[in-house]
């Protein structure tokens, strides 16, 4: 920058110098390649091209690469704009989206998928055992949604310990954790008041809702069998651990907070009202212009 | 903050001299130019030149296609008119015209005083145009100098077993894999003189996240480029190999696999579709805010949406493989992966559509192209969900539902927002103002001709008509649509006429631009119009995503907000 700025003051600006040889290669390519569809004489020009390009372009930037210098006149250019800022009539914030201006890191909410995965665990294994006498069942139940041999298993064979029935039980249980974990990381932000009834009661009862009218489709197996009772059981206990362990961590700032009046930032003066302010801000912005 | 240091304009002293220079020297000058101005106007100059000739080439399809059992070309010349069409199209109208605009825009955009490899970019111009000029040497030497001459006719596909040397004798196919070939060359030069320039030549203050969305979108396009542009490299000297060396490659009796030009062919075809659309998105995301009078919306969600379409662009070539037979699993994967794509494609939408809302819009032509652009591409986008549905596939694949499918994106998408670029940068390439009033006409015109000629072309697909055919029976009913499309392409033909002649008009009698005529954000907008040589007197730093909007309202800075 400071060497930049003593050659802008010495009026002269260095660029690369102009030159024919990338030309030069270009044209020889090209030749040899209609060489192969002419003539071989062709190609053997263009190959001699090829090869004079190629050196002269070398000697272009080698032992110094080669420069021409460029005079310079300074002179500033206004840089002004031709419209006016005009005030706006003042609009309700009702209309106005509230944007959270604190956040969790993406990680909490992939720790927050972790945890409730495993608490998962628990009630769908109980549900095993009670039902069934085997810890195996629900594992082999969620994976039989993968395998098409599996469709028509009966009791018995999902009681069973599988290997691959594992296998894919964890990949899908523990890709559906995290994905909804994640979900529940950037949600929970949104309904600050009472986390604990969005996470353990709201959220599982509607993700049971969706289930229920598609698992037809997603997993035929799976819809016939399946206890919507124990269900419910271990989707609470998802939210409940995954809705917890979000909230543990501590919140980051969102790029509307730094639009915050300052004594709001510092913590002096701090209502729900002031979470107003942002939107209103941009909103003015916006019209400004 | 980053420091806002004010940017001086420079008189060329150069220019007041008295005598023109004379055009041996002018030639002299382009011809060795590293300047990357310069080297993007030579791309969109060329492009411009063969958009007249494939055009030319639609035109003569159309007329042929207008009537049942047409004889106005032969079914060979048939053949080889669509084939150079798609071709010249693709490889040597939208790729140098993309280029030629980010390689004019990207340095100016980010501060800088030239491309990374200035040398390297003067290169893949050059290889590029030379490609081009190859394959049109093919309708003079087709079979070679000895024999008569005659372009390709395989398709811009050139499926095998069509391109092996039993049913392609001569050289047809071979001007086709070897220009092909060059512009790849070319293709990967420019991708990666992007890449290092977005990288390395970034101005004091101008972080990834205050980019330019459009340098971020020619960042993934030209990734996009490195990993698709040498598959098909790879294919073409495949092909090479079987027509050359006599290796079997592709011959399916041979033990070769027909499939595999297939799969070779589409995993770089389809994301080409992206490499293309992606920077009328660029385009979209400079333009729409600037006529809105708005900050984009959505500025993360955007880089978002760019970056999960390079990334899924690549797991969707299949979908142009539904009815060869790949199985339920093959299938069901790409019909999954290509729906996948309306979601960053969606966000994008709805942010243009958050960024108009509301906005104080000013409808110059270049707003109206792109608000057609906006309308024009969500249709496109809705067939081609149609499309990625397999059993609908079935039933229309191969038929002119596809051929108005593409051209919905190409022409309603990519051409329309291209317009769009050339009204809006053209005060800037060369410091006069194109015709507003020949640009309504052209945009009128234009809309009216593509709407006839692209919303009707559906239909007959609908009732059957295989693409590429050469003629019909006049008992089939397509006629009357036929007529309607062939006569859109006409409207159209008059409008592109229209622009070409205010390209030239205004270049020599436009109004005098200025600076920055139509109150933009970005730094291009902060040199002169044409800009000197070496863009920028002092290199420019900024503190936000607009810094010419903290420099017009420093009572107001962006970075207050970002
Ligand atoms: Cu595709």
């Amino acid at each position: 920058m400071n060497n930049d700025e003593e050659r802008t003051q010495s009026g002269v600006v260095e660029l690369p110098s102009p030159t024919a040889w990338p030309m030069v290669l270009a044209l020889g390519l090209a030749l040899i390649c209609t060489g192969m569809v002419t003539n071989v004489v062709i190609g053997l020009l263009g190959l001699l091209l090829f090869v004079w390009g190629g050196i002269g372009w070398f000697l272009q930037v080698l032992p110094h690469e080669q420069h021409v210098e460029v005079p310079v006149l300074n002179e500033e250019i206004e840089i002004a704009s031709s419209r006016r800022l005009k005030a706006r009539l003042p609009a309700s914030d009702m209309h106005r989206k509230i944007l959270p201006i604190e956040t969790y890191h993406i990680s909490a909410g992939i720790k927050g998928g972790i945890a409730g995965g495993i608490a998962m665990i628990v009630p769908a294994a109980l549900f095993g055992l009670i039902r069934y006498h085997s810890i195996w069942y629900a594992a082999n139940l969620l994976a039989a949604g993968g395998f098409v041999s599996w469709i028509g298993a009966s009791d018995a064979f999902l009681s069973q310990f599988h290997m691959q029935g594992l296998f894919a039980a964890i990949a899908i249980h523990g890709l559906t954790s995290l994905l909804v974990g994640l979900l529940y990381g950037a949600v929970l932000p949104m309904y600050p008041r009472y986390p604990i009834v969005t996470a353990g009661l709201v959220a599982p009862l509607l993700f049971t809702g969706i289930l229920h009218s598609a698992l037809g489709v997603i997993s035929p197996i799976l819809n016939q069998r399946i206890d919507w009772f124990w269900f419910v059981i271990s989707q609470v206990a998802f939210g409940l651990v995954c809705g917890f362990v979000v909230n543990l961590h501590t919140r980051v700032r969102t790029a509307q907070f730094r639009a915050l009046p300052f004594a709001v930032r510092a913590g002096i003066h701090s209502d729900f009202a002031a979470r107003n302010d942002p939107a209103e801000k941009a909103d003015k912005k916006d019209q400004a212009q | 903050m980053a420091t806002q240091t004010p940017v001086p304009a420079v008189l060329d002293q150069t220019t007041s001299t008295a005598c023109r220079p004379m055009w041996l020297e002018v030639l002299h000058d382009w011809v060795t130019t590293v300047d990357h101005k310069k080297i993007g106007l030579m791309y969109i100059g060329y492009a411009l030149l063969f958009l007249v000739v494939a055009g030319f080439e639609a035109l003569l399809i159309r007329i042929q296609l207008a009537i049942p059992n047409n004889t106005f070309v032969s079914p060979q010349v048939f053949n080889r008119l669509f084939t150079m069409h798609g071709s010249t199209m693709i490889f040597f109208v939208a790729m140098p015209v993309l280029f030629g605009f980010g390689n004019y825009l990207i340095p100016l955009m980010i501060g800088a005083r030239d491309m990374a490899f200035p040398r390297l970019n003067a290169f893949s111009f050059w290889v590029s145009a030379f490609g081009g000029l190859l394959l049109y040497f093919s309708y003079f030497g087709g079979s070679g100098l000895y024999g008569a001459g005659s372009a390709p006719d395989v398709g811009w596909w050139a499926y095998a077993p069509l391109t092996a040397k039993a049913f392609s004798p001569g050289h047809s196919t071979d001007y086709w894999t070897l220009a092909i070939l060059l512009s790849g060359v070319g293709t990967i030069g420019t991708a990666l003189n992007i890449v290092t320039t977005v990288i390395c030549m970034r101005c004091p203050g101008m972080k990834l996240s205050r980019m330019p969305l459009l340098v971020w979108i020619y960042l993934v396009m030209s990734l996009m480029a490195f990993v698709t542009i040498s598959p098909l490299t790879a294919a073409q000297i495949m092909l090479m190999l079987d027509r050359y060396l006599g290796s079997h490659l592709f011959d399916t009796q041979a033990g070769g696999s027909a499939v595999l030009w297939m799969h070779f062919f589409w995993i770089f075809g389809h994301p080409e579709v992206y490499i293309l659309i992606l920077p009328a998105f660029a385009f979209a995301n400079e333009i729409i805010p600037v006529f809105s009078r708005k900050a984009i919306f959505g500025y993360p969600a955007m880089v978002a949406a760019t970056v999960g379409i390079g990334f899924v662009s690549l797991s969707v070539w299949a979908h142009h493989m539904f009815t060869v037979g790949m199985g339920a699993g093959a299938n069901t994967f790409f019909v999954f992966s290509s729906m996948t794509i309306a979601v960053p494609t969606g966000i994008k939408i709805f942010n243009w559509l958050a960024t108009i809302w509301g906005g104080k819009i000013r409808f110059t032509t270049s707003m109206m192209f792109a608000i057609g652009f906006l309308f024009q591409f969500l249709i496109a986008g809705l067939t081609g969900i149609m499309l990625a549905v397999a059993p609908f596939d079935w039933q229309l694949g191969n038929s002119y539902f596809v051929v108005a499918h593409f051209h919905y994106v190409i022409v309603g998408g990519i051409l329309f927002m291209l317009f769009s670029a050339f009204y809006y940068w053209y005060p800037k390439m060369t410091g006069r103002m194109l015709s507003e009033k020949l640009g309504k006409w052209h945009f009128w015109l234009f809309l009216i001709g593509f709407h006839l000629t692209f919303d009707i072309m559906h239909i007959p697909g609908i009732l059957g008509m295989p693409r590429r055919i050469y003629t019909y029976e006049a008992d089939r009913g397509w006629m009357i649509w036929n007529l309607l499309v062939s006569s859109g392409a006409m409207i159209q033909t008059v409008g592109v006429l229209l622009f070409v002649y205010n390209l030239v008009r205004s270049y020599f009698k436009g109004a005098v631009a200025g600076a920055d005529p139509w109150d933009g954000w970005t730094l291009e907008w902060s040199t002169t119009s044409p800009p000197p040589s070496y863009n920028f007197a002092v290199i420019p730093s900024v503190g936000s995503r607009r810094p010419l909007w903290d420099l017009k309202h420093p009572e107001d800075p962006d970075n207050n907000y970002e």
